[in-house]
């Protein structure tokens, strides 16, 4: 690790203004990814600014929407009566997301802003495009396993890590934005940048804007949700796929229908074309199967993680016939 | 009569010191004027150092020095002692393999010599690494360890066969990660040379560092009194515990050099990666007639490693004909060495698969055909065995775990939606008891002290010796303080292969007898002593005293001390490793474990529901801790079966997933309730009846999950770990 300025905001334009003013400035929150990239030498930045005593903490309820103050931990959210009982699929990505201690450390904001898992990523020692614009992709003709099926690029197919921001993108959140010149509110189907030939590019934040909260808008009453997510470990691993859906099912229609996948692609993977499909049908075998192909539709195997394109079909498949089982 | 402290499972007698943090492990040691070193790595595969440049390090705030093969003292590579010293380090400008250290930097500070590390520019030729197991180029070895055997004519009778199994399974490089980094702390004091080591052998560490610097060996000082875990990787004396003593000499300071979590997957050993191919034979009655067993791993350039795979199916079944072979195949990856159950735990692999196909084709229960092809005594040399209650672990595991439930078809018991297997696997491990020393004094206080330079990994090897001590002088527990993992004290063989326990346990035997002779030869002309002209055979010890077995009374080791004026009396004892030569061979424990699995058929997840061992471990010393040791393996088994795997890219040989992250180990909710049983009697090889358990949980856990997950779905899979996508 390098040597680094250290500054501790007082108010959010304060924070704003020490990052926007030094282009080798950025954001600490929890840490618990930037301090390991640190270590690695992935990240070094010139000057840390702590916003964790910025008050970003709250969780209030508004008129359908959950309101969340970006420096919620993911246990905080977890444990929140309103996600309990209205976001099922929110409260499940978190609580199968990393450890309890990194889930009591790691803020929601943060979790938003994860950088990808790609050992080529994290490793100086060797080419990447995310790291080192124009280097190279070590991971395309390396071990890839892990990597991304869908959103890939030649430059690019690190895989974005997070549960939570899957099963937030279903549910058609937003990211409240303050920056030098104000605040706004981008949809997270806005908000995430599929790698193309710019992967260092990973959503549309310019440097200095702070993410400051989440606006997650809540589930109607007997809407079903869940997330799945398959791993090779039971506990304390990333997804190889992951599903979130929900479903409103009335006299034997699916009448609302939300589907986001992770773990297969570079960004968390929003599929509308799969949520046109499931609207009005009804909820059968048939159905499940050609919103799971329309998922996956456009994946592209590499050497390593061709299994994913299927796993990633049968874990829709899976996700949606279990929820219309439930009664 | 029993000690009432032996074979209960009392707690640890270091458990206090561990928990309150008091317990001081090598990366606890500091003394004054302490330097620190950091370690940088080759990143390339192969090939050579064409150009050096510290002078960016040397530069920077607090480094020291900077030793790379340009200014690196000349190290000895002993030809005697390469089994546990690989080659010296920075001799030379060959590199040959990825993450091979180049260079040392020493600061003052950990950070300072960090930071140091990242400025050293190194410039490679690199040529392209071999790292595969199938590369045709690749240098094959064979027979490496003079091991290769068998009796009758395999060929012929494979054949002949009427059923035959020809199969080929893989095993996959697994990485020791003790949870303890592995660090040195090395000071001079002219030419003393003091050593805090991660080691599970402190007598073959001084011994090691006294031939790669030429040294004698009483110039040098191991210890290692605790160490967080080893499963091996403390069984060789590593390039990074060497350039801590040469770091030191250099600058003139005690040096600390502890390994980054990355640094571990290239400097303290692994399990080598095997293609083996097994041929069966076999009767349609379930009778082998043949077993073939060819088995193929990775070694690393310019090392050695003992590793023998085949020779499982050496003395696994009663065959008339038998032959096993190993080859070691010469690829640019870090020094191999042992990770807990080494050989044992991939050929058990292949084997215990092989024979579960073979009861799968002749329609037979699996434990059936085990037991009907028990092997009665040693298969090839036809040597009675010393212990073998193998069968009555069969019966056992079968009971506990409901075997007779288990319905044969593959695919047919099913949970729900979840498809449930049943399958199970026997296993042996080989015996080994190596040479070992012990010093007991008693004090006029009556309490004894125990010495011996061997050390506790972790295992309780602290807790059952003072349990033995006890036993053996009839002294409380309280009344015995092991010293242990220093190399000043009696020489010791290393933790490992099973065997401390064993070797130590027989030198404490050895030094008991010998201290009590010692106090029957003070008493001998005492006429105020009721023990005096006793011989040894006349008495025994009971409740902290000596006593005439003829009820002539006896006295406490306290009273003999007083009167004699003497404050304390000592004496060692050694054990000789047992022959195997004779028409009983000493024998090594056995285990059967009985797996279920849990696969969704559609995701291809595989969960461990529980496990079974039932294991014949000759005399347990303590339950509790050896129980710990069958769980401890236990879980190492199922990361074996499902999720270890170390991934060498072929290009590069860069290891791809060098993080814990990456690698993945069994986490807690991946181990399910583990139920162990003992069973059977002591072994009369050994003066306590102790055969070794620590790396029993090892060998057949892998092949009980797989013949498990096979019962559960249909689908056979020959390779390590069994991941998703082998069942998707």
């Amino acid at each position: 690790m390098r040597s680094f300025a250290y500054v501790r905001a007082t108010t959010v334009d304060h924070a704003v203004a020490e990052v926007t003013a030094d282009p080798d400035a950025t954001y600490l929150a929890g840490g618990t990814t930037q301090v390991d990239l640190m270590k690695d030498e992935v990240f070094r930045p010139g000057r840390l600014v702590d916003i964790t005593r910025l008050p970003l903490r709250d969780v209030t309820s508004d008129n359908g929407t959950l309101v969340v103050g970006a420096l919620t931990t993911m246990e905080e959210l977890a444990a929140h009566e309103v996600v309990a009982g209205r976001l099922p699929l929110v409260r499940q990505a978190l609580l199968l997301g990393a450890s309890p201690q990194l889930r009591h450390m790691a803020t929601l904001g943060g979790n938003l802003l994860q950088r990808t898992r790609c050992r080529y990523f994290r490793d100086p020692g060797v080419a990447c495009n995310k790291r080192e614009p124009g280097a190279g992709c070590s991971a395309v003709d390396g071990f890839n396993r892990m990597h991304a099926v869908l959103g890939t690029s030649p430059a690019c197919i690190a895989t974005h890590a997070s549960d939570v921001a899957v099963a937030l993108l279903a549910v058609g959140a937003s990211v409240r934005v303050r920056g030098q010149d104000g605040e706004r509110v981008v949809p997270l189907t806005e908000f995430y940048r599929v790698p193309g030939s710019t992967p260092h590019v990973e959503n549309v934040l310019a440097h200095g804007e702070l993410i400051t909260h989440l606006e997650i808008p809540l589930l109607p009453p007997g809407a079903r949700s869940g997330y799945l997510k398959v791993r090779d470990r039971a506990s304390y691993e990333f997804a190889l796929a992951s599903v979130a859906a929900a479903l409103v099912i009335d006299d034997g229609r699916i009448r609302a229908a939300h589907l986001a996948l992770g773990g297969v692609g570079t960004v968390p993977w929003h599929v509308p074309r799969a949520e046109e499909l499931l609207r009005d049908a009804a909820p059968d075998a048939e159905v499940f199967s050609a919103a799971a192909e329309a998922a996956l539709s456009g994946a592209v195997a590499q050497s390593g993680n061709g299994f994913k394109i299927e796993l990633g079909r049968r874990a829709v498949v899976r996700m949606l016939s279990t929820l219309a089982e439930e009664s | 009569m029993a000690h009432p402290d032996i074979g209960e499972g009392i707690d640890r007698v270091d458990a206090r010191v561990k928990v309150s943090g008091r317990a001081a492990y090598p990366t606890d040691h500091d003394c004054p004027g302490l330097a620190h070193a950091v370690l940088v790595q080759s990143t390339v595969g192969a090939g050579r150092i064409t150009a050096v440049d510290s002078s960016a390090a040397k530069a920077a705030p607090g480094v020291l020095a900077v030793i790379t093969h340009e200014n690196a003292p000349e190290l000895h590579e002993a030809r005697d002692r390469k089994a546990t010293l690989p080659p010296p380090p920075l001799q030379s400008d060959r590199i040959v393999h990825h993450g091979q250290t180049v260079a040392v930097v020493v600061a003052e500070t950990f950070e300072q010599a960090t930071e140091g590390a990242l400025l050293v520019r190194t410039e490679y030729a690199p040529a392209t690494p071999v790292v595969d197991i199938d590369d045709p180029q690749a240098e094959h070895v064979h027979d490496p360890f003079g091991s290769d055997d068998g009796t009758g004519d395999v060929a012929a009778a494979l054949a002949a066969a009427p059923v035959r199994i020809e199969q080929t399974y893989r095993t996959a490089v697994n990485t020791n990660h003790p949870m303890g980094p592995f660090a040195t702390v090395a000071s001079w004091d002219g030419d003393e040379l003091t050593v805090h080591d991660c080691t599970q052998g402190p007598s073959r560490t001084r011994a090691d560092l006294a031939a790669t610097l030429k040294a004698p060996q009483d110039t040098i000082r191991v210890l290692a009194p605790y160490l967080g875990g080893g499963f091996g990787s403390g069984l060789r004396t590593w390039p990074h515990t060497v350039l801590a003593a040469v770091a030191a000499r250099h600058v003139g300071r005690p040096v600390k050099l502890v390994l980054t979590r990355k640094q571990m997957f290239t400097s303290v050993g692994h399990r080598p990666d095997t293609v083996q191919r097994i041929g069966l034979g076999a009767t349609r009655d379930g009778r082998i007639t043949a077993i073939d067993h060819e088995a193929r791993q990775t070694l690393s350039m310019c090392d050695v490693n003992t590793e023998m795979v085949s020779r499982v199916s050496l003395s696994g079944y009663a065959s008339p004909h038998l032959s096993a072979r190993d080859v070691q195949v010469r690829v640019n990856v870090p020094s191999p060495g042992s990770m807990r159950a080494p050989g044992d735990g991939q050929g058990n692999f292949a084997l215990e698969c092989a024979l579960d196909e073979l009861a799968h084709d002749l329609g037979m229960d699996p434990l059936e055909l085990r037991l009907r092809n028990y092997a009665g005594e040693h298969p090839v040399t036809g040597q009675q065995w010393s212990s073998n209650d193998l069968r009555e672990c069969y019966r056992v595991g079968a009971e506990k775990f409901g075997w007779s439930r288990r319905v044969p078809e593959p695919r047919s018991m099913r949970r729900g939606r979840t498809l449930v297997g049943y399958g199970m696997a026997g296993t042996s491990f080989f015996f080994y008891q190596p040479p070992c020393s012990a010093r007991i004094t008693i004090g006029r206080d009556g309490h004894a002290v125990v010495g011996s330079a061997g050390m506790d990994l972790g295992t309780g090897t602290y807790t059952v010796m003072a349990q033995l001590a006890a036993e053996l002088l009839a002294l409380p527990l309280r009344r015995v303080r092991m010293v242990m993992g220093d190399s000043s004290l009696p020489q010791a063989p290393s933790a490992g292969g099973s065997g401390l326990t064993g070797s130590m346990g027989s030198a404490i035997h050895a030094a008991s007898r010998n201290l009590i002779r010692s106090f029957l030869d003070l008493v001998r002309d005492d006429s105020g002593s009721p023990l005096h002209g006793a011989g040894e055979g006349d008495v025994r010890v009971q409740d902290g005293r000596i006593v005439r077995k003829d009820g002539g009374g006896g006295e406490s080791y306290e009273a003999v001390l007083t009167r004699h004026r003497r404050e304390e009396l000592t004496a060692e004892g050694s054990a000789e490793a047992p022959a195997e030569d004779r028409p009983v061979v000493p024998t090594g424990p056995y285990a059967a474990k009985f797996a279920e699995v849990h696969v969704d058929p559609d995701l291809g997840v595989i969960r461990v529901a529980r496990l079974v061992t039932a294991a014949h471990c000759g005399r347990i010393l303590n339950e509790k801790t050896a129980r710990s040791q069958l769980i401890g393996g236990t879980v190492g088994g199922i990361g074996m079966a499902l999720l270890e795997e170390t991934v060498t890219e072929p290009r590069t040989g860069r290891i791809a997933n060098g993080t814990l992250g990456d690698y993945l180990v069994a986490v807690n909710a991946d181990i399910p309730d583990l139920d162990v049983h003992f069973v059977g009697g002591p072994d009369p090889t050994n003066p306590n009846g102790t055969k070794g358990c620590g790396e029993l949980g090892i060998p057949g856990t892998p092949a009980a999950i797989a013949n498990a997950v096979f019962h559960a779905t249909g689908t056979r899979v020959r390779r390590l770990p069994l991941t998703i996508e082998d069942l998707l």
